[in-house]
């Protein structure tokens, strides 16, 4: 039996070796599948290994980003630390990441593994791991037809929470009600992290609200303040189900160009004040910030030295990765369900400069076969700021569909193109008038068009000129 | 003359995107220059069915499905006047099942449904997912329609009369070959992706029905049609090139 975990792990190895070689390697999960096929109990060998704990993070949105930004602030604090750092979150990544960094015999030699595990994988790898602690992020749709509703997801990530010891932390968003339920549904103890409810933060767009009937006792939710989607100051009037007062929560949040800056409030965990900086854009983003803040602290790390290190974060591939082509500004971004969708919208009105956009959707399924989520994205808050883009370029599998959903949300025409192919799209959208290019892309769709982005232009960080000296 | 267009239970039947049901026919009315009005009407709030020209009810979760089921029974009789006056319906998915006797569930629980239009709904062993093309006649001429299905439940039309056959996908139930349900003007079907957007031909001739039975005959003005139909097209033949 022993030889055959050795031969799994060999032929991992060398499938790990033979991508690098081809270029092909990052993010890729081949060769967990591969080893797994040969030994399917290999995650077992990992079981309680990494000497301090083992950190999950599910949730919709943000999981790669959270679970970057933790790993990041744990090595930066003198950790050894295990992570699958390109976002893949099935069993199969979650055993590249283990075996990438183990011995041909599993051997780890690691403090922490921080593993981002999507929602449905969950009750799947924690079979095997058993994590310390458990963040997660919130509960958005996203590729309805591979998992079915909403519901079903979240119910799938709380069995698994059940079957979990009785010591393991979680770490929640307190403004997510479809989040917040869980340490009340399993009565283990939980850290919470949250933005103070802020008029100035409250959207007016009620698309895609997921939790509008409280979980407890079917009433309707009321919300004093939203913050994005179904995020903000809720309570629910029948039951009393209501927002908890986070141990760790971000005060005077502002994001513009150079990334997204807020005061943290802690209490629980240690008691302070400090400022936080992220070089990202987007106010989803500290909520990523606050969530590796929160689990650093807990994991004892010095705050400053964890600000400190998001101060430096660099994204991974397409979540708000910066390019420069000549004097352009060149974006890429990941998309995959209204929220996010919603929230790179947000961040292309910022930018006030006149704007080529290209916007490739896939219905592969790994970007999800249904692609009517499209319909829930608020694409009509770029009408009314027209004068801002030049054109429209769609691209992708679903092309035609996403021309045809600008169409109605009010997109004149003439501002509109269809290139399935993503080279002419992205040369398109290189050589438009626009000071700035803001590319969006589903997920298969995400890795030819930053290949073809890496050929034609230059990758840069948007924080570099920001990056404070580290003493 | 304005056009009424009631979107019943937005808050809770919004599902896959059914918002953009509304916005085609809406936008369709606008491009013309006919005056369009849109009402949402949500769980508990007062509707007078016969002051609308075009209804819509989008799908939900099980759980959200549950809630107003309750709601909309002490509204059914309205309804069930406003239909036979020739009341523009459009019921996608949920909102389709709605309509029906009943719905089995897994378990051989019948749990009632309006029974505005005589077909039932039972629990499948496995979900109908993908996308569809079905051919439909609208107005005496056979047109193709595209969608993506996502439904549990089998439904079976008792002798009414489908929106129409399947070319590719599974339909109501994946075995009499049928998709949706006619009756009067209201159509059901279990295509969303949105329904409208990519199949103007439909939703011009709910446009055309909601305007007679105002009494205006008229016909529509064309409108340029050419990203609907590349959309429309590149299913159809994606899903022929796949047999
Ligand atoms: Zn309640």
């Amino acid at each position: 039996m022993k030889l055959q975990l050795i031969m799994a792990l060999l032929v991992a190895k060398i499938a790990m070796y033979l991508s690098k070689l081809s270029g092909q390697g990052r993010g890729s999960s081949l060769p967990g599948m591969l080893a797994l096929r040969i030994y399917p109990d290999l995650l077992k060998q990992y079981q309680g290994q990494p000497r301090k704990g083992v950190i999950m993070i599910t949730g919709t949105n943000g999981k790669t980003t959270t679970s970057n930004m933790l790993s990041d602030i744990l090595v930066y604090a003198g950790h050894r630390v295990v992570t699958n750092r390109e976002g893949a979150n099935l069993i199969t990544g979650v055993a590249t990441a283990f075996i990438k960094a183990s011995t041909f015999t599993a051997r780890l030699n690691c403090d922490y593994a921080v593993l981002e595990v999507d929602e449905a994988a969950f009750p799947g790898v924690t079979r095997w791991i058993k994590p310390n602690q458990v963040m997660v992020t919130n509960f958005f749709r996203d590729q309805l037809d591979r998992y079915g509703e909403l519901d079903i997801t979240i119910s799938k990530v709380l069995d698994a929470l059940k079957q979990l010891p009785e010591d393991v932390k979680l770490i929640l968003n307190a403004d997510d009600p479809l989040v917040a339920r869980l340490t009340r549904e399993t009565g283990q103890a939980a850290i919470f992290y949250g933005v103070r409810p802020d008029e100035a933060l409250s959207s007016a767009a009620a698309y895609s609200r997921e939790a509008k009937v409280c979980p407890f006792c079917g009433g309707m939710l009321v919300y004093n303040i939203y913050i994005y989607s179904q995020l903000g100051d809720f309570r629910c009037p029948q039951c009393g189900f209501a927002r908890s007062q986070p141990d760790i929560e971000a005060v005077g949040v502002t994001s513009g160009g150079s990334g997204t800056q807020a005061t943290i409030c802690a209490k629980g965990l240690a008691k302070g004040i400090w400022p936080m900086y992220i070089p990202v854009q987007g106010i989803y983003n500290i909520y990523n910030g606050l969530a590796a803040f929160a689990a650093a602290l807990s994991l004892g790390v010095i705050p400053e030295k964890a600000a400190l290190s998001l101060s430096t974060f660099t994204p991974a591939t397409g979540r708000m990765e910066a390019f420069r082509y000549g004097n352009k500004q060149v974006t890429l971004t990941l998309v995959k369900n209204p929220t996010g969708f919603n929230q790179a919208l947000t961040a292309l009105l910022a930018q006030r400069e006149r704007q080529d956009i290209l916007i490739a959707i896939n219905d592969n399924d790994a970007d999800g076969r249904d692609i009517s989520w499209l319909w829930d994205v608020d694409f009509e808050v770029l009408t009314q700021y027209l004068e801002q883009f030049n054109r429209f370029i769609c691209s992708g599998q679903r092309a035609e569909d996403m021309a045809l959903r600008l169409k109605y949300a009010g997109v004149p025409i003439e501002r509109l193109t269809m290139e399935r192919e993503y080279q002419r799209a992205v040369e398109a959208a290189l050589q438009g008038e626009g000071a700035v290019a803001n590319i969006l892309a589903t997920y298969t769709a995400l890795w030819p068009v930053e290949k073809i982005l890496r050929q034609r232009a230059e990758r840069v960080s948007i924080g570099a000129n920001r990056v404070p000296s580290v003493s | 003359m304005v056009l009424t267009v009631c979107h019943l239970y937005p808050d809770l039947l919004n599902l896959y995107g059914d918002r953009g049901n509304v916005q085609a026919f809406t936008q369709r009315c606008r491009w013309r220059g006919l005056p369009v009005q849109v009402k949402e009407v949500n769980l508990g709030q007062p509707v007078e069915f016969a002051d609308y020209d075009f209804l819509f009810i989008g799908g939900g979760s099980d759980r959200e499905q549950a809630l107003l089921v309750t709601d909309l029974k002490n509204r059914v009789d309205a309804l069930r006047m406003a239909v036979d006056k020739g009341l523009v319906v459009l019921a996608i998915c949920g909102g389709y099942q709605l309509l029906g006797r009943y719905y089995r569930t897994p378990q051989g629980k019948r749990i009632p449904g309006l029974s505005l239009l005589d077909f039932y709904t039972e629990a499948g062993e496995q979900r109908l997912i993908g996308n569809v093309v079905i051919e439909a006649e609208l107005a005496g001429k056979k047109t193709k329609i595209v969608g993506f299905e996502n439904h549990g439940g089998k439904t079976f039309l008792n002798g009414l009369k489908p929106l129409g056959c399947v070319l590719s996908g599974h339909g109501n139930n994946g075995q009499d070959g049928w998709e949706g349900a006619r009756y009067k003007n209201v159509f059901c079907s279990y295509l969303h992706g949105p329904l409208l957007p990519k199949n103007p031909v439909l939703t011009d001739y709910l446009i055309t029905l909601a305007l007679a039975r105002k009494g205006y005959a008229a016909q529509l003005v064309a409108l340029d049609d050419e990203i609907e139909t590349i959309a429309n097209q590149a299913m159809v033949e994606r899903l022929s090139n796949k047999k």
